[in-house]
């Protein structure tokens, strides 16, 4: 029989199963309609319960693996240890991994690459199964658009096997009518995972809206000038329903955490709307984002590079924009 | 400490293109990619505090030394090329194999890798280097510092971060956080001619029997296209900020973004 | 940046060299361009960046704790940064000049005692030929060095200076030997700045290159140590004259990188700016201008390559390889800036873009380090021997 899908979820820092597992979800089922394919979601954590519970929502068939050596441990290397050797041990061995393209994600991915032998395709924006063609068999079809977005990938993998990691918000998720089963992994704890220990979590800050979810992204760069000009684009962010983001420029001034820069070293976004307040769109900054749907900058300098993709370019004064939209969207709403 | 810095020559960003064979252009100019820099400036930084040296550790053409021969005139010590015809065309898995081998023939206290890279790497080659070889790995690091025996990593979370510790040899992922990169001095750039660039071909690190490289890439490319073209957008120039702002809200309504 | 390759002639450290400082150009010294411009201020973080970066060591001997590079190693430098902010690039061509004397004629022990300062980026020195009388003439210098034991007393006023008022050495011609015929009365001196008697009498307000600041010089009764006297007495013209065969092409450079800069930010534009519906780079007009602007800068840049490459195998006629590369290359920047500010047509008079500035800064190219009349005359005067 030919080899499934599994959808492997990823347990959040509460337990929690995380919105891109919902999605990777969704997707798989979607991929199991079209080949034929058995799926299966896997949920490894040393609490699974919650998370197994969640992912049931959206899969016929959970195993909920209670991995004892993950506690107070680094999460992706021991899902990756269970993972394979369930594989290993299963009657029908899975040919495909989804998982969401997080940093543990990515992790448990290579991971999962390295002791199987097979191959990964990341950051996919499109899913399909398609018939064989030249140098493919019949398979998964994942769309990418690396370097920056400037060129647009379909790629599928030579063998009848691999792993893919999903970009956010590529499907909706979509739970099933009735839920599915949830059932026990294999018991026991795994031991050939070298030791990385958790020593301490410091939270620095509450955590906004993550900027690779957001359908709208609202971005400030050099022009904002300080971090009171942060405070004003949290606020318009809030009323429009999207998450800050910010450049690298802006990073480096400590006017905004590393952890919303986007760019060439920061994070990739494909929002359905980006408004860049003092944003000058340099290369650094436009690879993260020149995918998105519609862009509106605000820039005092005509000559910003981004004028040059923007959908709406208004050259003025960004702080004396954002507060007139500000007020405008409020009067909208009220 | 003996670190060992994974580094990978790539296209300056923005000149990437496809070669006439559908795989990457190698033959464009290359530069370091972006994230290695920031951690081949951490392990500089450790070695300068507590003594050692640096490795770096590529698989790539051998007529791309520059960005190597730039690595070495910021201060690591020598490099170590994996270079065969074979390789053309890798897919990740291949480079994790490679570079598990290429790191078997080496001794080393700790590896340190860039995040992912700029010529559309998927980002997890590190971390099946580390399933390879069996070594503790610690990604998303903001700091890295020695402790008794051990390393003891910052990882970024997304609620601020984590402290993590392993015993050494470990692989340690790095992001930008570690700090920039220093520019090489010119003094360096001269010193750098006599540094040692090792290269190795795929037999000589254990991988000649064909398992490896691009007629065993485990993905395939099957369409490239540009992105579909923007419609040309709009400038408003506009010194009443509310104006200005009317401006934006009609647009928004106009594409339904609002 | 459109990329300048030269595979061909640069050897791999040239290449890496050049590429260090073009990024260094690119990502420390362009931003502070317009502003060094409009303050007129010497850019002392810049100097302390090159001093760092090992800049200022390149024309210096390794064993004294420079870099021991080449006449196109320090041109390739000089080009690069004088692309970003030709005030920059001068920092690096007056370093050279001001040290060339020392470097041709002086003792080790001068060497010793001055080089390690120099070539660390700790000193600046300065070139103190021009008076007031003596420009195109130099063999009209009046400054005065007169003997008193072991020591010289020198009088007079030097003027055009540049970066006299910064630097902590100067490298100052002056009459040894009034009844001595013009080409051999002078003596070079280097003076230390912090000696009684000298100051800085004048600062001048410039067309370009403003933040390199050109001064006046006042030397009165400063005692000047015999031991720093390089050379003989009665050498100082020649002196003069064989350092200029070696620096004019530092200038040729600044004039290049000057060139370069203003060619790449007229093709940026010209890719940008859209009139009548389309891009002003894709009328036919547009596209001659910008052809011949590369084409000028790129025959002045491998003149001058050539140029460094034959003074540096010891051309018997480095003097006309010298007043070569300089003449093609100051006329070559000056017609490249202007064409750039007629690319950018009514934009290109506003201070809101680059390319006014460098053309500002490029006239001087044609003017200090002997002016293009004098590099003919020098030129012509080459042919004319052979041709006897």
């Amino acid at each position: 029989m030919a080899g499934g899908i599994w959808v492997v979820g990823e347990v959040d820092g509460a337990g929690a199963l995380t919105k891109l597992s919902r999605e990777a979800a969704t997707a798989g089922r979607a991929l199991g309609e079209a080949s034929g394919r058995e799926i299966l979601g896997v949920v490894v954590a040393d609490e699974p319960d919650a998370a197994a519970a969640s992912l049931a929502d959206f899969l016929p068939n959970v195993l909920a693996v209670r991995a004892a050596e993950a506690a107070g441990r680094a999460a992706a290397a021991v899902v990756a240890s269970r993972v394979a050797a369930l594989a290993a041990a299963a009657d029908a061995s899975p040919a495909y991994f989804l998982l969401g393209a997080t940093p543990d994600g990515r992790d448990t991915a290579g991971m999962l690459s390295a002791r199987l032998g097979i191959g990964v395709l990341a950051n996919a924006t499109s899913l399909a199964w398609e018939s064989a063609t030249g140098v493919v068999p019949d398979g998964p079809r994942v769309e990418v658009q690396p370097w920056g977005g400037r060129i647009q990938t379909r790629s599928g993998f030579t063998a009848d096997a691999g792993i893919i990691l999903l970009r956010p918000n590529m499907v909706a998720a979509a739970p099933l009518a009735a839920r599915g089963r949830v059932a026990d992994g294999p018991s026991g704890s795994v031991s050939d995972v070298p030791v990385v220990r958790v020593v301490e979590r410091v939270v620095v800050e509450s955590p906004g809206p993550s900027v690779e979810e957001a359908r709208v992204i609202v971005s400030g760069g050099r022009g904002v000038g300080g971090p009171g000009g942060f405070v004003a684009l949290t606020e318009l962010a809030g009323l429009l329903g999207g998450a800050v983001g910010a450049t690298r420029a802006a990073v480096d001034a400590g006017w905004a955490p590393y952890a919303i820069q986007i760019g060439q070293t920061g994070k990739t976004v494909k929002p359905a709307l980006y408004l860049g307040f003092g944003v000058s769109g340099a290369i650094q900054h436009k690879v993260g984002m020149q995918t998105s749907d519609t862009i509106v900058a605000v820039n005092s300098d005509p000559d910003a590079p981004i004028a040059e993709f923007a959908d709406l370019f208004v050259i003025g004064d960004q702080a004396a924009v954002v507060a007139a939209l500000t007020a405008a969207l409020r009067a909208r709403a009220g | 400490m003996r670190i060992v810095v994974l580094l990978k020559p790539v296209p300056d960003p923005g000149e990437e293109r496809l070669g006439d064979d559908g795989r990457l252009d190698r033959s464009v100019s290359a530069v370091i990619n972006g994230n290695d820099e920031y951690v081949l400036e951490a392990a500089l930084k450790l070695v300068e505090a507590h003594g050692g040296d640096v490795t770096l550790l590529s698989m790539a053409p051998d007529n791309l030394t520059d960005p190597i021969r730039k690595a070495l005139a910021m201060g690591a010590t020598r490099a170590l090329l994996v270079s065969d015809p074979a390789l053309a065309g890798s897919c990740a898995w291949s480079t994790t194999q490679v570079l598990a081998a290429a790191l078997r023939t080496l001794e080393f206290d700790l590896v340190l890798a860039g995040d992912d890279t700029s010529d559309g790497g998927a980002g997890v080659v590190a971390a099946g280097v580390a399933a390879l070889l069996g070594l503790p790995y610690l990604s998303r690091a903001q700091r890295i510092e020695p402790v008794d025996g051990g390393i003891r990593v910052e990882r970024l979370s997304p609620t601020g971060h984590d402290v993590l510790e392993a015993v050494l040899p470990a692989l340690v992922v790095g992001t930008q956080l570690l700090g920039e990169p220093r520019y090489p001095t010119l003094r360096g750039i001269m010193g750098a001619r006599s540094k040692e660039i090792a290269i190795r071909t795929l037999a000589e690190i254990g991988l000649g029997d064909g398992a490896v490289g691009g007629a065993r890439a485990t993905t395939a490319l099957l369409e490239a296209l540009p992105p579909s073209p923007r419609n040309a957008g709009r400038i408003v120039r506009e010194p009443d900020p509310t104006v200005a702002a009317a401006a934006i809200v009609g647009f928004l309504v106009e594409r339904r973004a609002i | 940046m459109t990329p300048v390759r030269a595979l061909g002639r640069l050897t791999p450290d040239q290449r890496a060299i050049r590429d260090a400082v073009r990024t260094l150009a690119r990502e420390r010294v362009a931003p502070r361009a317009a502003q060094i411009d409009r303050s007129a201020e010497f850019p002392q973080d810049l100097r302390e960046l090159l001093a760092e970066q090992g800049i200022l060591g390149l024309p210096f001997p390794e064993r004294h704790g420079g870099l021991g590079a080449d006449l196109l190693t320090i041109c390739l430098a000089i080009e690069a940064l004088s692309a970003a902010c030709a005030t920059t690039g001068l920092i690096l061509a007056v370093q050279e000049l001001g040290a060339l004397p020392l470097l041709l004629a002086g003792s080790e022990e001068q060497l010793g005692r001055f080089v390690p300062g120099l070539a660390s980026g700790r000193d600046l020195i300065a070139f103190a030929l021009t008076e007031a009388d003596a420009g195109s003439d130099a063999s009209g210098v009046r400054a005065r060095a007169v003997r008193d034991g072991e020591t010289y007393v020198l009088s007079g006023v030097k003027r055009f200076i540049s970066q006299g008022s910064v630097a902590s050495l100067i490298t100052v011609f002056a009459v040894t030997d009034p009844e001595a015929d013009r080409h051999h009365r002078m003596s070079a001196f280097v003076v230390e700045t912090a000696s009684p008697g000298f100051s800085v009498s004048r600062l001048e307000h410039k067309m370009g290159i403003r933040g390199s600041p050109t001064a006046e010089l006042l030397f009165d009764g400063v005692r000047v140590p015999a031991a720093n006297r390089l050379g003989a007495e009665g050498d100082g013209f020649s002196l003069a004259m064989r350092t200029l065969d070696r620096s004019r092409p530092g200038i040729a450079a600044q004039a290049v990188g000057i060139a370069q800069g203003a060619l790449e930010a007229a093709a940026a534009y010209a890719g940008q700016r859209r009139q009548f519906g389309r891009t002003i780079g894709e009328f036919q007009l547009v596209q001659g201008l910008l052809a011949d602007m590369d084409a000028r800068t790129e025959a002045a840049r491998q003149l001058l390559y050539t140029a460094c490459e034959e003074i540096e195998a010891g051309a018997p006629d480095a003097a006309r390889w010298s007043a070569l590369c300089k003449l093609v290359a100051g006329d070559a920047a000056m017609a490249v800036t202007t064409d750039a500010v007629q690319v950018l047509g009514g934009y290109g008079y506003l201070d809101d873009y680059p390319v006014e500035r460098m053309m500002r800064d490029a006239k001087i190219t044609q003017l200090y380090e002997g002016t293009q009349q004098i590099q003919r005359l020098v030129i012509a005067r080459a042919l004319l021997a052979h041709a006897r």
